[in-house]
């Protein structure tokens, strides 16, 4: 008995503390979760994208796109944002579940890849529906969860990561060093990316050398550290730095500007965001990928609410088009004019128009 | 006011106040040993830039820190007053090119929100460490809403030169950083101000007990830290040409781990600003070095974590400590 009563304090007390923490966490989200206002309700629905924090650009055109979708059906749409805090994202989660009713379409790039069976069992058990984006254990497919899980999608790494290698060889001409930088080493799109990076260096049959890869954990700042030690340790033997996000590659950028080589070591980046847009048009970034996060924020809604709506019957469609993969434009000196002029655009009758294929399982 | 136990004797006392300066010139020798590189004029620059916006940082943090509390409001407040001065500057999102007279008002704002942190923290008697972390979260906050998750573009030639500039081939943010450490110097040794931060941090009990404005001195502390971090906000502005709510994303545990690692206690009352000084630049040449010796990217982090508990546990005097918490 006494043993028992300690330990309900010990509990007590670890529960207090986190309590705390993710009060304190929720302080700092009000600012951002803001729900968008409601407009006139023409369907039973509710839409709800959720994703880490609006914060960054590329999900915060995610939330976007889900806002754009929601608005053409007239349905009411919010906005979750987990703030990397799993237990968050999927306590918003049931939370909005249980206010709905169940009549929940949901787009979620989970926190965390454990997090999507559970978000998954949760919404199957509420009668909602749910895509995946991105994060998701390689073995939950959704086909085992008819009807409720729509759909995953993600972006192949490697071969985008594979083909803004070779842009960045291209542009110094396709012999010399170049330095990479990782995101967070146990990340899936940082493997990917640098497996890509690996493939694109072992085709040119030695002529490109991979003088050193540091994982900057997709950080601006450490980035830019690593990238000024860099050039001590190897001088002008750098030619190009391969960046596994834009983010840090602009970090790699600005360091190679105190050192008055912005412009004449290039840069690529992934991810397609506005400052590496705008690199590029300078001569600084040699390419990025972009993602196209206002489609995968629409489309994530789109195909369920199709579903939803009977107007297709997800369980007799292809598993191409339950677990499948988007298209990455690359953006380089030569196609950044038309990718300005002509941003993509989203259909949403054209549910898997931009679809390439099913997703791989590499490991 | 940094009294030696008689029992350990002058000496020890006196390695003790040395030991970060020895475990800095260790490190130097060490790396330099591995990759001549290393004490180039050109790496010199290098970590100098690398340093001068954790060494801003560290004067606010210092101060706080010396008075025994916390400050975890640093990554909110660098956010906000960053994403505040992209704005005022010529940007590509609002109309506004007040040039360097942006600088002021950005760590204005940050200023306040040190007050703000203060206030909340005396007037609600609630722990420093739940009020700025509050406070942090906040600015990020509001960094968030006002951007709405886009990143604002500077192009105004003026103010990255607060980054970019050299003066006798030293970086301008070098220049900055070196009169934020005077200024930070000379509070703590030429004003009551500073002794009484030493007082209150060593003692609170007694402090109240000989007179001393406790409240007032923690408040106008927490206020000053917060334009040295509105001043570190402009900085990171100035060097990535931008401002975005996740600028100032790891400065927070950079900067307490710099504080810590020069030497200066958690417990309070004990160390100075040139401590963090030199814990800057052990944390900076530590990193530096891993990548110019080649150490693998996974040991690195183990090294790195390994190497500051050893600063600390040979720079911290812990024969006048009762208790370690």
């Amino acid at each position: 008995m006494a043993s028992k009563k300690t330990e309900t304090v010990n509990v007590n007390a670890r529960l207090n503390r986190r309590t705390i923490l993710k009060g304190a966490a929720a302080l700092g989200v009000f600012g951002s979760s803001f729900p968008m206002p409601a407009i006139a309700q023409e369907t039973t629905w509710t839409l709800a994208n959720s994703m880490r924090s609006v914060a960054n650009p590329y999900h915060a055109s995610f939330a976007k796109g889900g806002a754009d979708f929601a608005k053409s059906i007239g349905a009411t749409y919010e906005t979750l944002a987990t703030e990397g805090n799993s237990e968050k994202g999927v306590s918003d989660i049931r939370a909005l579940l249980q206010r709905t009713g169940g009549k929940l379409i949901l787009n979620v790039d989970p926190n965390d890849s454990p997090d999507a069976r559970v978000i998954v069992e949760e919404v199957k058990k509420a009668g909602g529906f749910v895509v995946t984006q991105w994060n998701k254990p390689d073995d939950l497919h959704p086909w085992d969860f008819d009807p409720n899980y729509v759909a995953h999608m993600s972006f192949d790494g490697v071969p985008t990561a594979e083909a803004i290698a070779n842009e960045l060889f291209k542009a110094f001409g396709g012999e010399g060093g170049i330095v990479a930088l990782g995101g967070i080493l146990s990340n899936v799109p940082a493997i990917e990316r640098k497996l890509g990076l690996d493939n694109a260096i072992a085709k040119t049959n030695g002529k490109v050398t991979l003088l050193d890869f540091q994982p900057a954990d997709w950080n601006e700042q450490k980035a830019f550290d690593i990238t000024q030690a860099w050039l001590t340790r190897f001088g002008d033997q750098v030619k190009g730095v391969f960046a596994a996000n834009d983010g840090m590659g602009m970090g790699a950028l600005e360091a190679l500007r105190q050192n008055g080589l912005a412009g004449k070591v290039p840069v690529v980046g992934i991810d397609g965001i506005d400052a590496a847009v705008t690199a590029i048009e300078a001569g600084e970034f040699a390419g990025t990928v972009a993602w196209d996060p206002i489609w995968t924020g629409g489309m994530g809604l789109a195909i369920p609410y199709a579903h939803a709506t009977g107007k297709i019957d997800i369980t007799k469609e292809p598993r191409e088009h339950r677990e499948f993969y988007g298209t990455g434009i690359i953006v380089s000196k030569d196609t950044v004019a038309d990718y300005k002029n002509n941003p993509p655009k989203v259909d949403y009758n054209d549910l898997w128009g931009k679809a390439t294929g099913q997703i791989q399982y590499r490991s | 006011m940094k009294p030696v136990s008689v029992s350990n004797g002058n000496l020890l006392g006196h390695w003790r106040r040395w030991a970060p300066v020895v475990v800095l010139l260790a490190l130097c020798i060490l790396i330099s040993l591995f990759n001549g590189n290393f004490l180039t004029f050109g790496n010199f620059i290098r970590l100098l830039n690398s340093a001068a916006i954790p060494i801003v940082l560290c004067m606010g943090a210092t101060f706080i820190i010396l008075m025994g509390s916390i400050d975890l409001s640093i990554e909110g407040v660098v956010a906000l007053t960053a994403v505040i001065v992209s704005l005022l500057v010529l940007n590509d999102i609002s109309p506004y090119a007040l040039s360097l007279w942006a600088v002021p008002i950005a760590v204005a704002v940050g200023g306040m929100m040190g007050l703000l942190n203060g206030v909340l923290h005396i007037k609600l008697k609630t722990p420093s460490f739940m009020t700025t972390l509050g406070v942090g979260f906040a600015g990020v906050g509001v960094a968030t809403t006002i951007l709405g998750g886009t990143t604002v573009r500077i192009s105004d030639p003026t103010f990255r030169f607060l980054s970019l500039g050299r003066v006798l081939e030293i970086p301008m943010a070098v220049w900055i950083a070196a009169v934020a450490v005077a200024v930070a110097y000379v509070i703590q040794e030429r004003t009551r101000l500073g002794r009484w931060l030493y007082a209150i941090g060593t003692d609170e009990m007694t402090a109240r007990h000989a007179g001393i404005p406790i409240e007032r001195t923690r408040i106008l502390i927490f206020g000053i830290a917060g334009l040295f971090y509105g001043l570190g906000g402009v900085l990171a502005a100035a060097q990535f040409g931008q401002g975005h709510a996740l600028i100032s994303q790891g400065r927070l545990f950079t900067t307490i781990t710099a504080v810590v690692v020069g030497g200066t206690a958690l417990s309070g009352g004990v160390g100075s600003v040139i401590n963090s000084v030199i814990g800057v630049f052990i944390v900076v040449v530590l990193a530096n070095g891993l990548v110019l010796m080649g150490v693998e990217p996974y040991v690195q982090q183990g090294v790195q974590g390994l190497l500051i508990i050893a600063a600390v546990a040979l720079a911290l005097d812990r024969s006048r400590l009762d208790v370690v918490k």
